[in-house]
């Protein structure tokens, strides 16, 4: 079976490289998660991942298909197979909840109604905004907002997700139930994850496999348990110099 | 294993209805399941509806909501029992929250209560936007009396957006107006043989109505409508927040600067469109009647007072500050999303023509009533 995502050789970047030559493959049903100070190239690399930002060089492979070999009007079948939750959460402010959640049921499916009305119910549930629908994003609180922003990205139950920061800036127990949100994507509905995150803590609860970038490229790759093993300075910090 | 082609088979028992799944129930294919199972729930003899998924293939949320909705719809009495469910699917449907009792329709509001609504939404609109003069004038007074000062340059920037960029706008309209009532004079007055009378109607009217009132729409347009969508961008965008936070006043750091500029430039654009109208005039009296210039002029001047030239300053001032106001208050009054900026200049263009108009009617009232 072919990974959902495989990057090779890529290199990305804006005028110049800020990471090069990536080689990275994520499972089916793995939370992969990026590791990397602030700069490093974390949430450019998410967006070559997704089909926004074309890389320097290499290719992205999505399900198999070499996404920027494809013309652009034949990737959207592929990326509607992902969901990417925005850094900043990106919600329609315009917009009730719900109707964010539901926009990409209502205009890429000819679901009916009432099953569009039930599912966005049951995801409202699932990221723990039950009974909040109605509300408008400007009336939410910032952790409320990125599991709104949760909810939209997998409504389609798409079989890879992204999540850039999802817990960044949230106290520890708004945080605690994001990564909730993250294991059951992963277990129930059996979703590949990639999550960018700064938190150890989140990363302790979620994590099967992190990728630490640095210097330009991958430093270490592996297991929680692996990289705490590591002597890559970058990592070494990560892990031990801040509990000092 | 290849999975069979989506679609259901229904076996009875009795008051039994077995639905047999076949296939992928996901986004693409939910709505047949869902019709059947509609199909079902209408039926008085079924009591009892079992789904059999062992021959399911993938689930997803859609799936899960058609079982869901299915269990709704079949209420309390009647039952809905799921069988065949695999690890993964039975995981899918814990995770799905019990169902919630049908949502409460908003209370119908009545036509009085909207008008209601509506008398104090435009009570508090109108406290604020007195407040907003309130300040503006006790700012720009603080400004005056140099115990605040305004932000560098931000006047002069704002004289030169408002008043040169619109320079060639107004003159061109101004210049085809005059030229307009003189046409529509010429034909009438000569009928008369009034002709010469030109003069004293181009004067008169660019110089008491039609100056002030044509400068007061574009700058409307131009002006009012950027100054909404400004502080519309800001409100939204929390800047002003932010300014109110460091202790610096939104209103002299946005609005007193607006204002003046406004001040200033009402008045000198209006100035403008009076002798570009007349100069419009002007021209077609001499190429229809072949009237001198300098004759044009003397009945221009023989007729326009120096009270009717006031009027039409004055008037100018009032349609300024009405558009700063209008603005600035509509836009400061946006909330929370992009689309209230939309609505905030629309209503400010709006709002301001209506009240430009209104007042230049009420002038003309008191000063024709007054022999003014
Ligand atoms: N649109 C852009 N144009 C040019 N440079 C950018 C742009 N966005 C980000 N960068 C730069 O790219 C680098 C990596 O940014 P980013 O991927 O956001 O880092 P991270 O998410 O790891 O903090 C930073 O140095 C940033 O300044
Ligand atoms: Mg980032």
């Amino acid at each position: 079976m072919t990974a959902p995502l495989a990057t090779k050789g890529v290199s990305v970047g804006y005028d110049k490289p800020i990471l090069e030559n990536i080689d990275l493959e994520v499972k089916q049903g793995e939370i992969l998660t990026l590791l990397g100070g602030s700069g490093s190239g974390k949430s450019t690399f998410l967006r070559t991942l997704a089909g926004l930002t074309p890389p320097l060089a290499g290719e992205v492979f999505l399900f198999g298909e070499s996404l920027y070999e494809l013309p652009p009007e034949q990737r959207a079948p592929l990326l509607q197979r992902i969901g990417f939750a925005f850094q900043q959460d990106a919600l329609f402010t315009s917009m009730s909840i719900e109707d964010n959640i539901a926009l990409p049921l209502r205009e890429l499916t000819k679901l009916p109604e009432s099953i569009v009305c039930e599912m966005v119910r049951m995801r409202l549930a699932l990221v723990g905004l039950e009974g909040l629908g109605r509300r408008m994003p400007s009336q939410l609180s910032g952790g409320q907002r990125k599991r709104a922003a949760l909810a939209r990205a997998s409504i389609l139950d798409p079989e890879l997700i992204f999540a850039d920061e999802p817990t960044a800036g949230l106290d520890p127990v708004v945080a605690a139930g994001i990564d909730e949100t993250l294991v059951k994507f992963r277990d129930a509905l059996g979703m590949s994850v990639i999550v960018v995150s700064h938190e150890l803590e989140s990363i302790r609860a979620t994590t099967d496999r992190a990728v630490m970038f640095a210097k330009g490229g991958i430093v270490a790759a592996g297991t929680l348990d692996e990289l705490e093993q590591s002597h890559e300075q970058a990592v070494f910090e990560f892990f031990h110099a801040r509990s000092a | 294993m290849p999975t069979p082609a989506p679609g259901t088979s229904i076996e009875r028992n009795g008051r039994q209805a077995i639905v047999h799944v076949r296939g992928d129930v996901v986004v693409g294919t939910a709505r047949k399941l869902h019709a059947t199972l509609r199909a079902l729930q209408r039926r008085r003899d079924v009591r009892e509806v079992v789904l059999d998924f062992t021959d399911a293939g993938r689930l997803d949320s859609a799936g899960v909501a058609v079982v869901q909705l299915a269990k709704k719809g079949l209420g309390r009495r009647r039952t809905l029992q799921l069988t065949g469910l695999d690890e993964r699917k039975q995981a899918a449907f814990e995770l799905a929250p019990a169902p919630t009792k049908a949502r409460k329709e908003p209370i119908a509001v009545t036509y009085l209560e909207r008008v209601g609504e509506k008398v104090l939404e435009t009570g508090a609109s109108l406290r604020a936007l007195a407040s907003l003069v309130g300040s503006t004038l006790h700012q720009a007074m603080k400004v005056l009396t140099r115990r605040a000062k305004l932000p560098a340059g931000s006047v002069g920037g704002f004289v030169v957006t408002m008043g040169a960029d619109a320079v060639f706008i107004v003159g061109l309209l101004s210049f085809l107006l005059g030229m307009t009532i003189a046409f529509q004079g010429v034909v009438q007055l000569n009928k008369f043989g009034a002709g010469v009378f030109v003069g004293d109607m181009v004067g008169m009217s660019m110089i008491r109505e039609f100056g002030p009132m044509m400068t007061a729409i574009v700058l409307t347009g131009r002006t009012g409508a950027a100054i909404a969508a400004e502080l519309g961008t800001m409100k939204v965008g929390a800047e002003i927040d932010a300014l109110t936070a460091m202790g610096v006043s939104p209103v002299r750091f946005l609005v007193v600067p607006r204002l003046t500029a406004l001040t200033f430039v009402g008045p000198a654009l209006t100035l403008m469109a009076m002798f570009i109208g007349i100069a419009g005039g002007m021209l077609v009296a001499a190429l229809q009647l072949g009237m001198r210039a300098g004759v044009f002029w003397d009945r221009v001047v023989g007729r326009v007072g120096l009270h009717d030239f006031t009027q039409g300053i004055g008037k100018s001032f009032v349609f300024a500050w009405i558009i700063g106001f209008a603005g600035a208050h509509l836009g400061m009054r946006a909330t929370g999303d992009a689309s209230s900026v939309g609505t905030a200049t629309t209503r400010a263009v709006v709002v301001s023509i209506f009240c430009i108009i209104v007042v230049d009617a009420i002038f003309a009232t008191i000063t024709t009533l007054g022999g003014w």
